[in-house]
């Protein structure tokens, strides 16, 4: 699916400046690509080692375990398979966690690492069920703030600043709900892997 | 709203502050559990270097081609059908590939019609409620051998397009309130 991506968007760059003659604009967008590549996983290196860090420390002290507790009646739900063999769970309850509280930069490295415990022992290429939901949930998005958005509009002399979190969360909440669900129907029409 | 935007200032630091006093006052060596999951994050950002390479030159390619004006052109009428404002349209071909570009697109959007206009309002809530779905989803699996991710694109695309839907039947419904 990833190399599809890749793929099909090369493709049909590459024809269309070849077609168009925008072959100038091409050149440039490779190569600042490939170098905006390497800024971009420089400048999460550090959020990534400090938050691996941080949550490590939660886990080895317990709290994790606590909230995976009081967050199990509604997770077992959303994650039927990592609960019921006890594997990964504490792993998906720190990401989810973290999710909820909108510490966005914070869900990446702990979802990484979820992901590589509900993989662990299997040999196949095919992502379970629960990773799935688990990629559909950070995937949209729910966060308290919408820090980046409301600071544009401050910018923009907006009139309308703070209050458009209330449409912003009725609207990722609705989208979440909605991921969770399809993905358990979907999850559950075609097997798990 | 002043409230929720000192709550949300509180929770960094606290995070970090609980963490300083279980290290501080914890009995065993909680440091040595910092420093070991620290490690695994470099490990893992750099498993994720070469995803990140290949997707970013990708959509930098395609950015750069010129190919994307002339998609939305044609593919404006079908959001006209269902009451989408086809300004939009950049904003939502854009949003699922690329972070940097979607905000220039929103900046844009905003300084040609007005942040406080419904079209204005209608990017806010697509850009503050969807995300980056096809980095996402690439990125939480690039540092396993999991190749085949299944139903997880379909269902993330699909929800980021219905995430554009609802954004314009909310934003109407939230202007009119807003303003009666």
């Amino acid at each position: 699916m990833i190399g599809k991506c890749f793929g099909a968007l090369c493709i049909i760059s590459v024809a269309f400046a070849i077609f168009s003659g925008n072959l100038e604009g091409i050149n440039e967008g490779i190569l600042s690509g490939a170098q905006k590549s390497v800024t971009t996983t420089l400048s999460l290196l550090g959020i990534m080692v400090f938050w691996n860090g941080i949550m490590e420390v939660f886990k080895d002290c317990g709290l994790i375990s606590f909230l995976a507790k009081i967050l199990k009646p509604v997770l077992k739900f959303v994650f039927p398979r990592a609960f019921k063999e006890k594997k990964g769970d504490k792993e998906i309850t720190a990401c989810i966690s973290a999710n909820l509280l909108g510490l966005s930069n914070a869900t990446t490295p702990l979802a990484l690492n979820a992901i590589e415990k509900l993989n662990e022992g299997r040999n196949s290429d095919k992502a379970t069920n629960d990773m799935i939901t688990l990629s559909i949930i950070g995937s949209s998005c729910f966060c308290l703030v919408p820090t980046t958005v409301i600071a544009v509009r401050t910018a923009m002399k907006a009139s309308i600043t703070y209050e458009i979190i209330v449409p912003v969360w009725i609207v990722s909440g609705v989208c979440m709900c909605l991921g969770i669900l399809l993905s358990r129907i979907v999850g559950k029409i075609s097997g798990d892997s | 709203m002043e409230i929720v935007k000192k709550i949300s200032l509180f929770v960094l630091p606290c995070v970090v502050f609980l963490v300083a006093i279980i290290i501080f006052f914890g009995k065993k060596s909680y440091f040595e559990s910092f420093l070991r999951g620290a490690k695994n994050g470099i490990k893992s950002s750099f498993a994720i270097l070469p995803t990140m390479c290949a997707l970013i030159v990708s959509v930098s390619m395609f950015l750069s081609s010129g190919i994307e004006p002339i998609i939305s052109k044609y593919l404006s009428p079908i959001l006209g059908f269902l009451k989408i404002p086809s300004e939009l349209f950049p904003l939502v071909l854009l949003r699922p590939f690329s972070g940097s570009a979607s905000i220039a697109t929103f900046e844009g959007i905003l300084e040609k019609y007005g942040p406080d206009s419904l079209i204005g309002i209608c990017a806010s809530v697509i850009m503050a409620s969807s995300d980056t779905v096809i980095y996402v989803i690439c990125m939480y699996f690039s540092t396993t051998k999991i190749r085949k991710t299944r139903h997880a694109l379909p269902i993330a695309l699909f929800i980021s397009f219905f995430c554009v839907l609802l954004s314009s039947i909310v934003s109407r419904v939230f202007l009119n309130m807003l303003f009666n």
